[in-house]
């Protein structure tokens, strides 16, 4: 059983998926809207049980990246927890997502590409927390499939970089996004709520140490943005509004969502020569 | 009379001074980066010894011949110059998931204390920081020579040192204990007067 638990492949899918099936579900038993911050609540603790507990004040980007998604956890919650909707949740996220990005980035601005780098790590984050308000109407799939995809190409470029930390901890926190579907999968369930939104931003902060503390591909994550599109996706598709209707769209959403984030893997896996396993 | 006695007693003085050995001081060195080895060895899931070594490191030595209780050591190794002989490991190493090289491209060591245990063995006791922990550890030295060196012909002293470092210690967790906790460290130099 200990052997299974220290399997990097059972870590980072079997396991955060676990953990989410049952976060969510606890969370749904106890307070239905909290049900979703079950995935960034399984991202800290796969983290915590994979990297370790980090220090406090954290050394290094990883352990500021552990406890900048805490913070945004518990911002999340406690705006779910009392209703905060609209531009107001939406400025609050953008704050916490862009001192999280300077807070983890300030030990690598070093020349201009970094500096750059940021610039984009930050317009990306005004897009998470911007493009889509909380209490959106439109159901928690399309923001769900978001994540699961973007996770999925941060997590597949950083283990083609030989960064398995990073790949662990995103392929993770994909899984727990594919727990987060499968409740709401074919009826959707939950609101996506700013605990949704602080999930998405921290795939934005993994994103970030990735670009800014490896030697992986992470420009090719360009490609994987219209991911965050999979919402509009879902409002121009012509599904019946039956419950068969509503299940393959739901399903079809994540295709697409998924579908730039196989194109900016296969772009990563080009670049590198074509090495899948490092050593 | 007492002028006699004067020149009697500065005589004697600068007799007797001249006879008296000089107090030796620790004489400044500068660790050769030509002559400069600091290798590692870790244990790959049981199966094998891997080593590697680190190309870039610098160095400063205090050394005291006549009381080398009183040298001091510090050294500066580059952890992006870290080499495996294999390129996608080496990357790896680099990654937060190791040195983090990026964060932390110094790993530095800093003697505290040197115990004399041999005529030309010691116990090295520092301060080693890597990423951005400091711990005590202890190597244990031997003091090979000390002379010139036919081939620079400058005043040269060279050493080894030998020792264990736990990385989880420093935060390094990654892999770990599959791929060893402890990794031996040896390191060979020698260093000219400054």
């Amino acid at each position: 059983m200990s052997d299974l638990l220290h399997d990097p492949f059972v870590q980072s899918s079997l396991l955060p998926l676990l953990v989410s099936l049952l976060m969510v579900g606890v969370l749904h038993r106890l307070k239905r809207p909290l049900a979703v911050a079950g995935i960034a609540a399984t991202f800290l603790v796969v983290f915590a049980l994979v990297v370790g507990l980090p220090a406090l004040p954290p050394p290094s980007s990883m352990g500021k990246l552990f406890w900048a998604s805490a913070a945004g956890l518990a911002l999340g919650v406690a705006a779910d927890v009392i209703g905060a909707r609209g531009r107001a949740a939406a400025v609050c996220l953008a704050a916490w997502l862009a001192g999280s990005l300077v807070w983890i980035s300030l030990p690598a601005l070093e020349s201009v590409v970094e500096i750059l780098t940021l610039l984009v790590l930050l317009a990306v984050g005004a897009w998470v927390a911007f493009g889509r308000h909380p209490g959106h109407s439109d159901g928690p799939t399309a923001p769900a499939a978001s994540l699961l995809a973007l996770a999925l190409a941060v997590g597949s470029i950083a283990l083609i970089g030989s960064s398995a930390s990073i790949a662990q901890m995103a392929l993770a926190l994909a899984a727990a996004a594919g727990g987060f579907l499968l409740w709401n999968w074919p009826v959707e369930r939950h609101a996506w709520g700013m605990s949704g939104q602080a999930a998405l931003g921290i795939v934005v902060l993994l994103a970030g140490v990735l670009a800014l503390f490896t030697q992986s591909q992470a420009t090719v994550l360009l490609l994987a943005l219209p991911a965050l599109l999979a919402d509009r996706v879902r409002r121009y598709l012509p599904v019946p509004a039956t419950r068969f209707g509503q299940a393959a769209g739901a399903a079809a959403v994540t295709v697409a969502a998924v579908l730039p984030a196989l194109v900016a893997i296969g772009a990563a896996y080009t670049l590198s020569g074509g090495e899948a396993s490092p050593y | 009379m007492t002028k006699t006695l004067f020149a009697a007693a500065l005589l004697a003085s600068a007799t007797f001074g001249a006879l008296t050995p000089a107090v030796a001081a620790p004489v400044a060195y500068k660790i050769d980066p030509a002559h400069l080895s600091v290798a590692f060895i870790v244990n790959h899931l049981g199966f094998s010894n891997l080593i590697g070594r680190f190309n870039t490191a610098s160095g400063d030595v205090s050394f005291d011949k006549d009381a080398v209780e009183k040298s001091t050591v510090a050294v500066t190794v580059d952890t992006t110059s870290v080499d495996t002989n294999h390129a996608k490991r080496d990357e790896h190493l680099k990654s937060p998931d190791f040195f983090n090289a990026k964060e932390f491209p110094k790993m530095t060591f800093k003697s505290t204390a040197i115990e004399k245990t041999g005529a030309n063995t010691g116990k090295l006791h520092g301060d080693l920081t890597l990423l951005g922990v400091t711990k005590p550890i202890v190597l244990d030295v031997t003091f090979n020579k000390d002379g010139v060196s036919p081939a620079s012909k400058l005043e040269t002293v060279g050493f080894s040192a030998r020792g264990k470092v736990k990385r989880t210690d420093f935060g390094m967790k990654y892999g770990a204990p599959y791929i060893s906790d402890e990794i031996d460290l040896l390191i060979e130099a020698e260093a000219v007067k400054a």
